[in-house]
């Protein structure tokens, strides 16, 4: 259980930090709160050369009101983000996912930026920035760029993130007033999900006006259900239309099989789940 | 894990077989891989995998187990080691090529096993990768022995890949050498490993042996200062 001998920078600012990765070559790794990294260290899964910690760059902490949308901070916490109350104004459904990331102890040194990058099809913030049409800011040699997650995430732990560059800060659309629920499906209470579903429903007067269902680890990387969107649109808001809706949320998936679950039981899975996360979003 | 792909190649039968022959010729299409060395029907190379942070380096060898001719079909063993210490992995690949006209029809059949940590990481989805990885060496290997083909036709290669089926009858994550649980402290070093004995244990000890010795000093000093009072 101890590591592989590593280099160690802890840079004080992005540009730092962007350098120290350019320097770093194939084997470099940055570190965010660690909570993924140091477990695959310490089972040698991992031997990177350099490791760039973040845990100095407060400037990446914190969420900020940016008009239409809110600035989140790649280094602010788990328990800051579902805490927080412009996200739990405006992004609820992002607060709702992160209240079920792990246990508390893992919320309070986890980041939802490490989170995103870390890039787990099993990662619960996935599906909901996803689901957000969020856009991830991203820090390189060359400056910066953006990139809306629905090209973000490439696939199994890959994203459009190249080795020297940091993902500093993701931007989510405000949907003030939407209802929002995350149905997470595992065993226990720190697993993985084996399977759950982000949804954000807008209802006004009885009405569905737009819907957003996000998926998570329905295939190498989070899925919108489209179908299930399009079928809420202009409907209203009950439980019947929510359940039929519902039928069709494997559609155009692929998730894999493992020990947890098949194919076909994580499709029946996405079904069930999707009609659970409807209804309670818009009661919500 | 039992792993099939198929795809033609548009070169005629007597083109590809002998390019499958050659290790030099077929290596560099699977993905992270390195031939170190070449001798009549054994190979030597390292398969380096990466998922996410995970970066596995097989190191190990190969050999053409079986070779028919006539019947085109070749049977390819390679096994190897983590340099690590996380496990094995090990691939019985059939190759088998049929004549289609002009093109040609191969189909590649995997057995593949991996065991120890990696088998458990991420819940399975080795098998998925391992997959993929076999995919992308089979559609490489088209495209190469088809542009080889071309040659000056300049035509591009029309690789048709049919889909590629993982049925799990051996569960490989199920089959570790030992549960993870019951991990060694410290995996033996691998030889191909420089060294360096500063960086790896001196310095750490150095760090944690030297409040010590300080503490141990200041008590020292103390004790002696109260035996002179």
């Amino acid at each position: 259980m101890i590591p592989s001998a590593f280099d160690y920078v802890a840079p004080s600012t992005v540009e730092e930090a962007v350098e120290a990765l350019a320097s770093g070559g194939e084997d470099v790794k940055v570190m965010a709160g660690g909570q993924s990294l140091i477990p695959v260290l310490r089972l040698r899964l991992a031997a990177p050369s350099l490791v760039v910690d973040l845990s100095n760059l407060e400037e990446l902490s914190g969420v900020h009101d940016d008009g239409d949308s809110l600035l989140i901070g790649a280094m602010t916490t788990h328990y800051e983000v579902q805490r927080d109350h412009l996200i739990r104004e405006h992004a609820a459904l992002i607060a709702e996912a992160t209240e079920t990331v792990a246990d508390p102890q893992v919320r309070h040194r986890g980041t939802f930026g490490g989170s995103i990058a870390h890039a787990d099809p099993a990662g619960d913030l996935l599906a909901p920035v996803l689901a957000l049409d969020a856009t991830m800011i991203i820090q390189g040699p060359n400056g910066r760029r953006e990139v809306p997650a629905a090209e973000f995430f490439v696939d199994y732990f890959t994203t459009a993130l190249a080795p020297d560059e940091l993902l500093i800060e993701v931007r989510v659309p405000k949907r003030t007033g939407w209802g929002a629920h995350y149905e997470k499906f595992n065993r226990v209470a720190q697993a993985w999900s084996i399977v759950a579903v982000a949804a954000a429903v807008n209802v006004s007067g009885g009405q569905i006006v737009e819907a957003r269902v996000g998926l998570t680890n329905m295939g190498p990387t989070p899925v919108r259900a489209h179908a299930v969107e399009q079928a809420l649109v202009g409907q209203p808001a009950t439980a019947e239309v929510i359940n039929a809706a519902a039928a069709h949320a494997a559609e155009g998936t692929s998730p894999s099989s493992d020990g947890n679950a098949d194919q076909e039981y994580r499709e029946h899975l996405a079904r069930v789940l999707t009609g659970r996360a409807l209804n309670a979003a818009v009661v919500a | 894990m039992r792993l099939e792909h198929q795809f033609t190649v548009p070169a005629p039968i007597d083109v590809v077989w002998p390019a499958l022959m050659e290790p030099e010729r077929v290596a560099p299409c699977m993905p992270g891989a390195t031939l170190t060395g070449v001798d009549g029907q054994t190979f030597t190379g390292n398969v380096k995998v990466k998922l996410g942070p995970v970066t596995l380096l097989y190191k190990g060898s190969g050999e053409f187990a079986e070779t028919d001719e006539q019947a085109h079909r070749t049977v390819i063993k390679a096994s190897g080691k983590d340099t690590r210490g996380n496990g094995t992995a090990s691939a019985t690949v059939s190759v088998q090529l049929s004549e289609a006209g002009e093109s040609t029809n191969v189909a590649v059949e995997t057995d593949l096993s991996v065991t120890g940590r990696p088998a458990q990481f991420g819940r399975g989805l080795i098998s998925e990768v391992s997959g993929r990885i076999i995919g992308e060496f089979a559609s490489c290997l088209g495209t190469r022995l088809a542009s080889e083909q071309a040659g000056n036709e300049q035509e591009e290669a029309v690789v048709q890949e049919g889909g590629a089926t993982a049925q799990e009858d051996v569960p490989a994550q199920a089959a570790p050498e030992k549960p993870p649980q019951h991990l060694r402290a410290v995996p033996p070093r691998p030889e191909a490993e420089p060294i360096d004995l500063l960086g790896t244990a001196g310095l750490p000890v150095l760090k944690r042996v030297a409040p010590l010795a300080l503490a141990l000093a200041v008590l020292l000093i103390v004790v002696r200062y109260w035996r002179n009072r």
